[in-house]
């Protein structure tokens, strides 16, 4: 084909010989190497700066926020933490408070923080790439950045990585980091705080050493199978056992258990008579079923009602169906004294008589379920079952929670999870449609740990979904940032106390177990008031009558201080101890008199307390009237706490006691001396002359 | 240039004696060597070479700043030496000698093949067979068809013992192309074949060394995932 | 107006301070285009005639021109990005990031750089291939060939070092997995590999060596060995020439220098 002659003559003109075509090569190779100076003028960044101009413009304050306005690349830049936070580029309106009606992003005001950017910068707690000045490489997951902006919902993890103590607005981390400890997960993987100490577990598995003595091998398979079928709340995770698996790890731990100490030497034939007998007897069980009232025994144990609602306190197992799983014979040893059987119970050693021991067994062997082990039919274990049922108890790594006789606790059985909010994706193995990011990994490796591949061993938790993003948050917190996080810019969490009280009130201490509910010197549980300072703030005779008699000083509580049947001399001895070691330093007990106060300043004081103070509120001191159910009760409190204590809790309660619900008021001296005549005069002698 | 004067030798002179030197060959009567004294058209380097070169190197520099300006190169995380990727690969054009790791010791795929390969290619124009530049079969046939199938199979039988299958492929088709190429008939009408049939021992070689090359680099970079393991590239 | 442009160029080419510069002069005489050549320091490595058909793209492809052209390239893209460039660790990777990031036009810059090296390899074995295929490897110009790998193996050298450079997960594991090759060599193989790494595994310190012998030591090899070669083109007689294609062997194979 010719082309026409003009054409022809144009390519020619054009392209005719070599230095005319090295011309046109030249320009298009220019205007291509210019293509990429313009790209970088259409940056995303510039695009969303010139975006919030325009929408500054339009308002009011125009002046002011153009003023603020800084173009070009902005960055935070703090090398000792690691942060280079080019978000400040694109997020301009962030600290522009009259932006708070804009909705749109980048644009959005930031929320009240409690630490500023310019000391912490973004990604500390949003992650993200802070360098990048492009969306997708700020926000996303690219090949060359693992960290993905975390979802609103895990963010309280960031705060977990400098604050290992809790805090008050990250209920979410908290509840997570209990979790960790509570339900066993740290029995199996090492988790070191960036100071590296160990997490420790708070929950205490139950030796199997004994468990012959104490429950049947049937009931250890129904459970084995599925903990939840017979506690809704179980902490013990579901393992997935095959049936025959379940049936070995039973004959296993059926034929490794040992009699426990003095078994069977406390075995009292009356007791068992008694118990037996409350079958047929309706007296008995009123009996018996105020006894385990009266004991407060629901303060740490659950019982389901007939709504099927779990009442009562979670510090000890659900008593739902404990007819089922214990034998009599061990329950009634356990209920005098169930140090015997395990030390380190945190049950009290309650002073029962044997008629009431007798009373509570067969109360609690009553409630029983029939179908918990109605379809349970084991044949006798033969010596290979056995063997295969102590492999699989090796394997499954029931050790690590459980003293198990004849398999040793393992080392490191699970992976440390030290580093595990840090933990690049690559080296991740996806169960098949899980989102590839860490934060959607760890929620499906929870919530469906066998979706992963067989013979994986993490077990099944029945955790709700909160449950389950508390956890992740948890184990978010512990990443390579926080490691690195300098010590100045971190709070420590506090140490563990290992308090015990010492002498012969000591081992009363222990024998009741008071720190499963009571704080004292930074141990114990969060249950009941702490003790640290009880010696400044009550009086000695209202102690020693509050031991052998407690009666309950708040009433909205259904969880009470249970009644131990203390004999004299060990209340003696308890008081003594409590009113001579535990004294705060901040009051002088007997700086203020107990009585004698002027009618006036009495007068003033009640004055002050229901109209200026309106302490009826939350306290009751006329019980006909008053409302108050959130402090405790106020009746004869003038009996009960030293002048010099409740004088000092006016002025500032936190002081004495952080945390405490009572406001801060900042009452003059006046003030709080009326007020503390007034309460001192509160002697509740009428009450008390009546009850006696 | 025919003899036919009688003399010793012919004396030929350029004609155009304006553009070139006057040139001078001797040819004696006892070689067989057929001398053409034709001059080529030659042109200055300058400008149009030059300029030539300009215009290919430009070319090129266009297509790769349109390849510049739409893909990125790759940026992984920062480097953890604690944390080994797997797999772990080289550049792509190591991935030949990284695939044959997989099959033998290092002291055989990592140095003693590419000092081979290195040292090969250094010899390559002294060596005696290549300056004949004539097919391989086409003298002495008989003794080096022998050679030939022999030392095939004995490399074939190697490859299989250490199951380098990937290797193996290349090398059975170099093999077959060189006995296509000996039992091509004196007469044969294909351009093809009569083609294959004058290549040279040197062609063998270097043509078997460009297969595996190609096979186990493409081998390398696309079909080997997770532990060295088979894997397709279009299944991510 | 070509025409114009053209006479205020030769206007141009006529002064004293252009003839100063260049040697040659101006016009476009045989001599005066011969003299381009010969009378400029790095043309005069190339030769004032080239026969007619070497100059089609059939011929060669190229392919040396086009590899020669990619290293050009590399030279210009390396030098603007050792500006922004740390050979420390970590900080070059973070410099790797901002190029990405903040500089203008480094992402371009790099992957420029970043693809040309890889164009420059793959051309590199074209030419090799291309050039052993046409037999243009044969004597006079064996020598040439032999140049031909030396610079075959410093482009990969050259390579795989700036392999190292953006101190990513992937320049580490690559040159960790080249790096255990060096140390199967029999008896020197661990010095081997302590010399080329400056310690016994990937660190700051076989960063700083691949910088060095990227940025300076194998640059330098290079266009030494690239200056013999072209040259040896023009000594060798030129570029190849089939023999069958009526090719005058006193012309091309003589081995007899040309000009």
């Amino acid at each position: 084909m010719r082309l026409p002659d003009s054409i022809e003559k144009l390519r020619q003109r054009l392209f005719g010989d070599t230095v005319r075509t090295f011309a046109w090569t030249s320009l298009l190779l220019l205007i291509l190497l210019a293509v990429a100076p313009a790209k970088h003028y259409f940056a995303d960044w510039r695009v969303y700066q010139r975006g919030y101009q325009q929408l500054i413009s339009k308002r009011s304050d125009a002046v002011t926020l153009r003023r603020h306005f800084e173009p070009g690349i902005q960055q935070i830049w703090l090398p000792e933490i690691g942060v280079v936070d080019r978000c400040t580029t694109c997020h301009t309106g962030l600290k522009e408070a009259s932006l708070a009606d804009v909705s749109k992003q980048p644009y959005r005001h930031h929320p009240d923080m409690p630490h500023k950017a310019e000391e912490f910068g973004c990604t500390v707690c949003h992650r993200g790439q802070g360098a990048a000045t492009s969306v997708e490489d700020a926000h996303r997951a690219t090949d060359a950045w693992d960290e993905p902006l975390l979802p609103a919902k895990y963010l309280e993890s960031s705060c977990g990585q400098c604050h290992q103590q809790d805090l008050k607005g990250t209920p979410q981390l908290n509840l997570g980091r209990k979790m960790l400890t509570q339900y066993g997960c740290i029995h199996c993987h090492t988790v070191k705080r960036p100071d590296g100490t160990v997490v420790a577990a708070t929950d205490d598995p139950p030796s199997l050493e004994h468990i012959a003595d104490k429950t049947s091998r049937e009931w250890i398979y129904a459970w084995l199978k599925d903990p939840q079928a017979y506690s809704t709340t179980a902490t013990m995770p579901n393992f997935k056992l095959k049936d025959e698996d379940a049936r070995d790890i039973s004959a296993f731990l059926m034929a490794s258990s040992t009699p426990g100490p003095d078994a069977g030497s406390k075995v009292v034939p009356a007791v068992l008579e008694q118990a037996k007998k409350l079958k047929g007897d309706a007296t008995l069980q009123t009996k018996a079923a105020s006894l385990y009232g009266q004991s407060f025994c629901a303060s740490c144990h659950a019982v389901q009602n007939a709504a099927g609602n779990l009442v009562g306190g979670d510090i000890g197992p659900e008593l739902t169906k404990v007819g089922s799983k214990v034998k009599p014979e061990w329950l009634q040893a356990w209920v005098r004294n169930p140090h015997q059987y395990d030390p380190g119970t945190a049950m009290p050693r309650y002073r029962f008589t044997e008629q009431e021991v007798g009373l509570l067994t067969g109360f609690l062997m009553n409630k029983a379920d029939a179908d918990l082990l109605a379809n349970v039919h084991l044949d006798a274990a033969t010596p290979e079952q056995i063997e295969h049922g102590k492999r699989l108890v090796s394997d499954s790594g029931c050790a690590a929670c459980h003293e198990v006789n004849g398999v040793k606790r393992p080392e490191n059985f699970a992976p440390e999870l030290t580093k595990v909010g840090s933990k690049p994706v690559a080296q991740l193995a996806f169960a098949p449609g899980v989102k590839h990011t860490l934060y959607d990994y760890l929620d499906a490796k929870i919530k469906q740990p066998h979706a992963f591949g067989a013979g994986l061993k993490m077990p099944q938790y029945t955790f709700t979904a909160t449950q389950v993003d508390a956890l992740v948050n948890a184990l978010l917190s512990h990443n390579e940032r926080a490691l690195a996080m300098p010590a100045a810019k971190t709070v420590p969490a506090l140490p563990e106390s290992h308090y015990e009280a010492a002498g012969s009130a000591g081992k009363l201490i222990r024998d009741l177990n008071c720190f499963s509910c009571h704080m004292i010197n930074g141990r114990g549980g969060e249950m009941a008031p702490e003790l640290t300072s009880e010696g400044s703030s009550v009086q000695r005779d209202w102690l020693a009558q509050f031991l052998r008699n407690p009666n309950t000083l708040r009433p909205a509580l259904i969880r009470r201080m249970p009644k131990f049947n203390l004999t004299d001399a060990e209340i003696n001895t308890l008081t003594d101890y409590i009113m001579t070691v535990y004294q705060s330093p901040k009051v002088d007990r007997d700086s203020m008199p107990l009585t004698g106060y002027p009618a006036g300043q009495v007068e003033l004081g009640k004055q002050l307390y229901y109209s200026k103070y309106g302490c009826q509120g939350c306290h009751i001191i006329d019980t006909k009237q008053d409302k108050g159910y959130v402090g405790p009760s106020l009746t004869h409190v003038g009996s009960r706490l030293t002048a010099a204590w409740v004088y000092n809790w006016m002025k500032d309660p936190q002081a004495l006691r952080a945390g405490t619900q009572e406001p801060k008021r900042d009452m003059s001296d006046d003030d709080a001396r009326a007020l503390t005549a007034y309460l001192m005069s509160l002697k509740g002698h009428d009450a008390m002359e009546a009850k006696k | 240039m025919s003899d036919a004067t009688g003399k010793d030798f012919v004396a030929v002179v350029a004609s155009d004696q304006r553009k070139a030197p006057v040139r001078v060959a001797f040819v004696t009567r006892r070689t067989s060597a057929q001398v053409k004294s034709q001059d080529e058209e030659v042109i200055q380097a300058f400008p149009e070479v030059l300029f030539r070169a300009a215009i290919a190197v430009q070319l090129l520099a266009i297509v790769l700043v349109l390849i510049s300006l739409f893909f990125n190169a790759p940026l992984e995380g920062l480097a953890d030496p604690s944390h080994t990727p797997n797999p772990a690969k080289a550049p792509w054009y190591f991935l030949g000698l990284q695939e044959l790791l997989h099959y033998f010791p290092p002291v055989v795929a990592g140095v003693l093949v590419p000092t081979l390969v290195v040292l090969a290619l250094i010899v390559i124009p002294y060596f005696n067979i290549n300056v004949e530049a004539e097919g391989l079969f086409l003298k002495d046939r008989k003794r080096r068809l022998q050679i030939f199938w022999v030392s095939s199979g004995v490399l074939c039988l190697f490859l299989l013992l250490f199951d380098v299958i990937v290797a193996l492929v290349p090398t059975v088709m170099t093999v077959a192309l060189m006995a296509v190429a000996a039992y091509t008939p004196a007469n044969t009408s294909s351009n093809f074949r009569r083609s294959l049939a004058g290549k040279p021992l040197s062609f063998w070689v270097m043509s078997w060394f460009l297969f595996e090359l190609v096979v186990l680099t493409a081998v390398g970079t696309f079909f080997r995932g997770p532990g060295w393991s088979w894997v397709l590239p279009w299944r991510s | 107006m070509s025409v114009r442009v053209s006479k205020y160029f030769d206007a141009l080419t006529e002064t004293r301070a252009w003839r100063s510069v260049f040697r040659g002069g101006s016009g476009s005489s045989t001599l005066h285009r011969s003299m381009a050549i010969q009378q400029n320091i790095f043309l005069h490595l190339l030769s004032t005639k080239v026969r007619k058909r070497m100059i089609s793209l059939n011929t060669t492809w190229y392919l040396g021109t086009l590899t020669l052209g990619t290293f050009g390239i590399l030279v210009i893209t390396g030098i603007l990005l050792m500006l922004y460039y740390h050979p420390s660790a970590p900080q070059a990777y973070a410099d790797t990031k901002d190029l990405q990031f903040v500089v203008s036009s480094g992402q371009f810059l790099r992957n420029l750089h970043r693809w040309s090296a890889h164009a420059m390899v793959f051309l590199v074995f074209a030419h090799m291939f291309r050039v052993f295929y046409r037999g243009a490897y044969r004597a006079p110009r064996e020598f040439n060939w032999v140049i031909g790998v030396v610079l075959l193996l410093l482009t990969l050298l050259l390579s795989y070092t700036g392999y190292l450079l953006p101190w990513d997960q992937l320049a580490y594991w690559a040159i960790t997995v080249g790096s255990n090759i060096a140390s199967a060599v029999p008896v020197v193989g661990d010095r081997v590999r302590f010399l080329m790494l400056g310690g016994h595994f990937v660190n700051a310190n076989a960063l700083l060596r691949f910088y060095v012998l990227h940025c300076m030591v194998l640059p330098i090899a290079a266009l030494f060995f690239v200056a013999i070669h072209f040259w040896r083109i023009r000594k060798d007689g030129g570029l190849y020439a089939h023999q069958k294609d009526a090719a005058s062997v006193s012309n091309c194979d003589s081995g007899r220098p040309q000009l």
